[in-house]
């Protein structure tokens, strides 16, 4: 491609009054606080990154083993192990502030109000662009699923923390539920910007030796490859059951991957998974996103969001 | 720093049973590497299995630019990197991880290695001997077909000691055996070192905390990413002056560990933290 044409391309998206410089952001729970890759990669390349779970306090998380490889997937229990929201605002953003990206937290509760503390604390904190809210960890014993699998409680907890912030807020939807279209709509009656879709579908994997889980925790929840087609279909459904952007995730680690959930409706993207495997990823993928805008004759990744031509306009 | 590349295979020398030792062009981990650390690796960009695989690097040119892993192909993946071609690419991020601190002058090196645990250990013999210091190996395995690379520890003038479970070589019976002989009748002071299974880690750690020795050990739990996100790899640890336990990642803070600061299976506390309550009540 001559550099002519690269110039006039824009990978460029904005998410609820967000402007991301291309639509990749790096999942939570796969890029650690986002200084564990200072020397690995470059952060600015990143359209945006969501922190690791954050509780108000300092939490251990699961026993071990805490990850397990399946078919073309990663199942986990690490149990949101993580240093507390006020050691994040005093230690990790001074450090994250040299960065040309787009910081979103992703904000955990063990009770409504818990989720509306740790919002408050944000809601101060230099260069946080938004708030992802995780009511879908499969892997604590409260809060986490219970609030997103639960209608009521999902609306519960996001007017809680919308209520406690000025701060673009994005619930992260669990894909454990029968109709995610409707916890989308509950989202976006209740206040939420954006909704992340999907977290991991909770699974098990047992030793049959030993006649036991695994994980230590049980039951994880599965990512990677394997729950791609699960996730496009999902999110497909999101973005056309509500008007607020939908941030496709689920086992992107190609261009080829990224597109689909844009077509399918996403305004934007986050890897996950791929991340463990090649912190080279994010080149991969913008300079795949490129290509394919060349192929196309397009000049705005914006163009590809929602093009689906579904068969039949069924669905 | 680490660095991430497409690394090509220079060389491949398959060994007895399902053991390889494979070379691969990576001038940063040739440059840089320690005694103790590690690459995350995978061959080629297949889905399955997902994750790279933690190895220890076994030795470094780095005026060729190139380093090697030993490796035992039990899985997919490790049989993947086994069975590639020299001039193919795997993808390889590292140095990861914190080395091995050298003992202090005129302080003998034990390193005690169980089965492919030997790896780490052949660059630590060869930094001590570079520095004038003293070593030796006790390396236990099976069988005879899991001991090898006796060779170039021979090169480098270190005396390795074999132990085999079914008596095909050496020491018949545990490695910990012809350890805890050579330590009753050692006159100077030594340091141990380990890396092997779990159980012949804790065995190595409790030898060492009966005598007061210092140990380290290397420790290879299942890892994902190798750079502290994923926090899959994390070890049960407490120091002295630390009021509870925590996990601590292996990837970032290991693989290699003050042994008196695991918690290992079965056990309370560390014995750091033993040790700190012992000199409470004592004063």
């Amino acid at each position: 491609m001559n550099p002519a044409a690269a110039a006039a391309q824009s990978l460029a998206v904005e998410i609820a009054g967000v402007r991301l410089k291309n639509p990749l952001i790096a999942a939570s729970g796969t890029f650690g606080y986002g200084v564990e890759y200072e020397g690995i990669l470059d952060l600015s390349l990143l359209g945006g990154l969501v922190s690791k779970g954050l509780f108000l306090e300092p939490r251990d998380g699961c026993p071990t083993p805490r990850i397990v490889e399946t078919p073309a997937g990663l199942l986990n229990a690490i149990g949101l192990q993580g240093v507390g929201v006020r050691a994040f605002v005093r230690d990790v953003l001074p450090r994250l502030g040299r960065y040309d990206t787009a910081l979103f937290v992703n904000v955990c509760g063990d009770t409504v109000e818990e989720y509306g503390e740790v919002a408050r604390i944000l809601d101060g904190a230099p260069r946080v662009a938004g708030l992802e809210i995780n009511i879908s960890c499969p892997n604590v014993e409260k809060g986490g699923m219970l609030f997103g699998g639960d209608p009521r409680m999902t609306a519960d907890v996001v007017r809680a923390v919308r209520r406690a912030t000025r701060l673009p807020v994005i619930p992260k939807l669990s894909p454990n539920v029968a109709d995610i279209a409707l916890f989308a709509r509950v989202c976006e009656e209740n206040g939420a910007d954006a909704v992340s879709c999907i977290n991991t579908l909770l699974g098990l994997a047992i030793d049959v030796e030993r006649r036991r889980p695994k994980l230590a925790f049980g039951t994880g929840g599965l990512s990677g490859p394997a729950i791609r087609p699960i996730a496009v279909r999902m999110t497909w459904q999101a973005a056309r059951a509500v008007r607020i952007p939908v941030l496709g995730i689920g086992g992107i680690s190609t261009a080829t991957d990224a597109l689909e959930f844009l077509i399918a409706g996403a305004r934007a993207v986050q890897i996950g998974t791929a991340n463990f495997v090649d912190p080279g990823v994010y080149e991969r993928i913008l300079a795949g996103l490129r290509d394919y805008l060349t192929r196309h004759g397009l000049t705005d990744v914006g163009q590809v969001v929602g093009t689906l031509e579904y068969p039949g306009g069924r669905g | 720093m680490p660095q991430n590349l497409d690394v090509a295979l220079v060389e491949r020398v398959p060994l007895d049973g399902p053991y390889t030792t494979l070379t691969f062009r990576h001038p940063v981990v040739a440059r840089d590497a320690r005694p103790g650390q590690f690459v995350m690796i995978k061959a080629g960009l297949s889905a399955d299995p997902p994750l790279r695989r933690p190895f220890s690097i076994l030795a470094t040119d780095a005026a060729a630019g190139t380093f090697s892993i030993f490796l035992k192909a039990v899985g997919s993946e490790s049989r993947a990197l086994a069975a590639m071609e020299t001039g193919e690419l795997a993808q390889c991020l590292g140095p990861l991880g914190r080395p091995f601190a050298p003992p202090p002058l005129g302080t003998e090196a034990l390193m005690v290695a169980g089965g492919y645990g030997i790896a780490p250990f052949l660059m630590l013999s060869r930094d001590l001997m570079g520095a004038g210091g003293a070593g030796r190996v006790f390396y236990g395995g099976r069988t005879a077909s899991d001991l090898h690379l006796r060779q170039p520890f021979d090169a480098l003038g270190v005396p390795l000691v074999p132990a085999t479970e079914d008596r095909s070589l050496g020491h018949p019976g545990r490695v910990t055996e012809p350890l805890e002989r050579y330590l009753d009748s050692a006159r100077g002071p030594a340091q141990l070192y380990a890396c092997g299974p779990d159980a012949m880690l804790h065995a190595v750690a409790r030898i060492a905390e009966a005598r007061g020795l210092p140990c380290q050990v290397s420790l290879d739990p299942w890892m994902g990413c190798g750079v502290g996100t994923c926090l899959g790899c994390v070890v049960w640890t407490q120091r002295a002056e630390e009021p509870r336990a925590r996990y601590r990642c292996a990837c970032t803070e290991g693989p290699v560990f003050d042994a008196s600061i695991v918690v290992w299976p079965g056990e309370t506390g560390s014995s750091a933290r033993r040790g700190a309550r012992k000199g409470v009540e004592r004063t």
